[in-house]
């Protein structure tokens, strides 16, 4: 099996933990990660999506050409660029005027949008097509860890288009994936509320994304757990970076450790903090690392 | 306040507590009824106290003289007499007492007629005797709040419409949208405001307002909306609108520039660079960092596209004009 790994900007720019961890991962699952050359960022959905929808088309169906080259299926592990890719990929495979109008610009630099691929998320890949017996069979030692599952809003939402087998409202796919390492997912107040980053409300209104963050740090603080879980870079950034800036913003001593679902996997396949890179996060992860590995 | 710890207060000449708990009565009146409250109050008060005063030490003073007068007398017709001055005093200082309380009520009367009536002035003034133009201030929009055809703009909500977002017509108005809004709890974003808003055409009021922004995209509000209507589309599709109309922040507009001149929104920097080399990544990720051809395919979709007019990126500083 060979997969087009979509990077897009934060994973590899900040946090290149997850994408070790993510090479890792499908090295042990004999499943091919082939390099999209050359792709940018998805482009983000709530901005560039926000600001005009041509442009965010165009360079989004630019990255979906790069993959349908390569003959590959994408997978990314950060909701925003799902949400972009696989929205832009559903609305040209269905509508052919929408596709017209974008093969004009692709033209312009030598690309045609085909149709040919399927956008996966990481997450969707591991369940679907990898399987919790395979992944299982990859656990060293299972962790010891109470966990935060954050779902994040571009992974299964909107229902009606994505059509990741799941309940919206009322998820597994993660909590399970998240079982699988030995680690608990423990339930908390509001759980699939969004962190406050998206649609380009970050960079505008730090001050609203912070009371966001503020309200579901609160939930999992009372929750008791250990370190949150994510499937999104730019999510994992807003509770790692912008954990800090709740802090500093409210005068709370919150200091809940942030891990990507392929961190958490990185850790139970024998992974070291430096190679997850926690050791460049804000929040100090190695009182969570210490407990889920029984040190 | 009983009436005997009114009136001690009122001997003591102390006659605060007597005013505060008649302002209490009166307190939900306006401040001006107040005011009026407390000069009617204090005026009569105080001249009644003083009076009650001077009469009781005149009746002690009386009884004193009256009991020095008899001293020489036989004990027994003395102590009758004083006995009978004692319950003349304690007569005269009863009906003293009596007028007094009498004429604290007239007047806490006279106050409380006094501030009703400014009340019922007030209320006249306020709502007109007319019954039709009662309500409109109780309920219905003035004319100058009603909205026409002149407020609408069609073209504006053909374009959501046109942009396959048909569902926009099928809100009725429910609010589970608003209901179910993260940001609506904290912002003035009122989601199911805007939805109706678009439909309406009223341009304008949609594109200028902030609070059009503060929708992370979460998409709750989609999940839950019992028509369907592609919610999400609609503020995204009113924020292109916005944008071209020129509303746009500056750090928006920054994300396009960095996109512009490195592929990524968020570009790698030094500390990144160093993370990858030191767990085994190669230093510069396969993207458009590492391909400037790749690159230049970006920048020239923003050009075709007028992505860079429309953010007003400076090709010759690789910044923001002006």
């Amino acid at each position: 099996m060979e997969i087009a790994y979509f990077l897009g900007c934060i994973m590899n720019n900040r946090y290149p933990g997850i994408e070790k961890a993510t090479r890792k991962l499908f090295e042990a699952l004999d499943i091919e990660l082939k390099d999209m050359e050359g792709a940018s960022c998805c482009p983000a959905p709530g901005v560039f999506g926000s600001f005009d929808e041509e442009t965010w088309a165009t360079i989004a169906a630019r990255n979906l050409t790069l993959a349908e080259d390569m003959g590959a299926d994408i997978m990314t592990e950060c909701n925003g660029c799902f949400g972009s890719l696989f929205e832009c990929n559903h609305i040209l495979k269905e509508n052919e005027e929408k596709k017209a109008e974008i093969n004009k610009n692709l033209a312009e630099i030598g690309r045609e949008f085909k149709g040919t691929i399927d956008v996966k998320h990481f997450a969707q890949i591991l369940r679907d097509d990898v399987g919790y017996e395979k992944l299982a069979s990859l656990i060293e030692k299972p962790l010891d860890l109470n966990v935060a599952v954050h779902y994040g809003c571009h992974f299964l939402k909107p229902t009606k288009t994505i059509g990741i087998e799941d309940n919206a409202e009322n998820p597994s796919i993660l909590d399970d994936l998240v079982e699988i390492t030995g680690a608990k997912s423990v339930d908390y107040k509001d759980k699939m509320m969004c962190c406050g980053a998206g649609g380009g409300l970050r960079s505008r209104d730090l001050d609203v994304t912070t009371s966001f963050t503020k309200e579901k740090l609160d939930h999992m603080t009372e929750a008791g757990v250990d370190a949150i879980v994510n499937v999104c870079p730019f999510c994992h950034l807003q509770f790692d970076q912008g954990q800090t800036e709740v802090n500093e913003r409210y005068g709370t001593d919150f200091a809940i450790p942030v891990f990507h679902l392929a961190q958490l996997y990185g850790l139970a396949m024998g992974l070291s903090a430096e190679e997850l890179t926690f050791d460049a996060q804000k929040i100090d992860a190695t009182p969570a690392i210490k407990k889920a590995l029984g040190e | 306040m009983s009436i005997i710890n009114r009136l001690k207060s009122l001997f003591k000449g102390d006659n605060e507590k007597e005013e505060a708990d008649i302002n209490t009565d009166v307190s939900n009146t306006s401040d001006d009824v107040e005011v009026i409250s407390s000069q009617i109050e204090k005026e009569p008060v105080v001249t009644e106290a003083e009076p009650v005063a001077e009469a009781e030490e005149a009746a002690v003073e009386e009884s004193e003289d009256s009991v020095e007068d008899l001293a020489s007398d036989d004990i027994d017709p003395v102590e009758e007499k004083v006995e009978t001055i004692k319950e003349e005093i304690h007569e005269k200082v009863e009906a003293k007492k009596e007028e007094i309380h009498e004429k604290v009520e007239t007047i806490k009367e006279e106050i409380h007629e006094k501030v009703e009536a400014e009340k019922d002035a007030k209320e006249a003034e306020e709502n007109s005797n007319d019954k039709d133009k009662e309500r409109d201030n109780m309920t219905l929009l003035t004319d100058k709040e009603l909205l026409n055809d002149s407020n609408r703009d069609p073209d504006f909500t053909a374009e959501f419409i046109d942009a396959g977002i048909e569902t926009v017509k099928h809100c009725f108005q429910c609010g589970t949208c608003s209901g179910s809004c993260p940001s609506g709890r904290r912002t003035p974003y009122k989601v199911r405001q805007i939805v109706r808003k678009c439909l309406l055409g009223l341009k304008e009021e949609v594109i200028t307002d902030d609070a059009l922004w503060m929708c992370t995209t979460c998409y709750t509000c989609q999940e839950r909306c019992l028509r369907s209507v592609k919610i999400v589309e609609i503020i995204k599709k009113a924020r292109n609108i916005a944008a071209h109309a020129g509303y746009m922040a500056k750090p928006h507009k920054m994300t396009g520039v960095f996109v512009m001149n490195t592929g990524h929104g968020v570009p790698i920097n030094d500390a990144t660079k160093a993370l990858r080399t030191k767990i085994g990544l190669p230093e510069i990720p396969p993207t458009t960092h590492a391909y400037p051809e790749a690159l230049e395919e970006v920048q020239k979709i923003c050009k075709l596209t007028g992505f860079d007019e429309l953010i007003g990126y400076d090709e010759a500083t690789g910044g923001l004009k002006e």
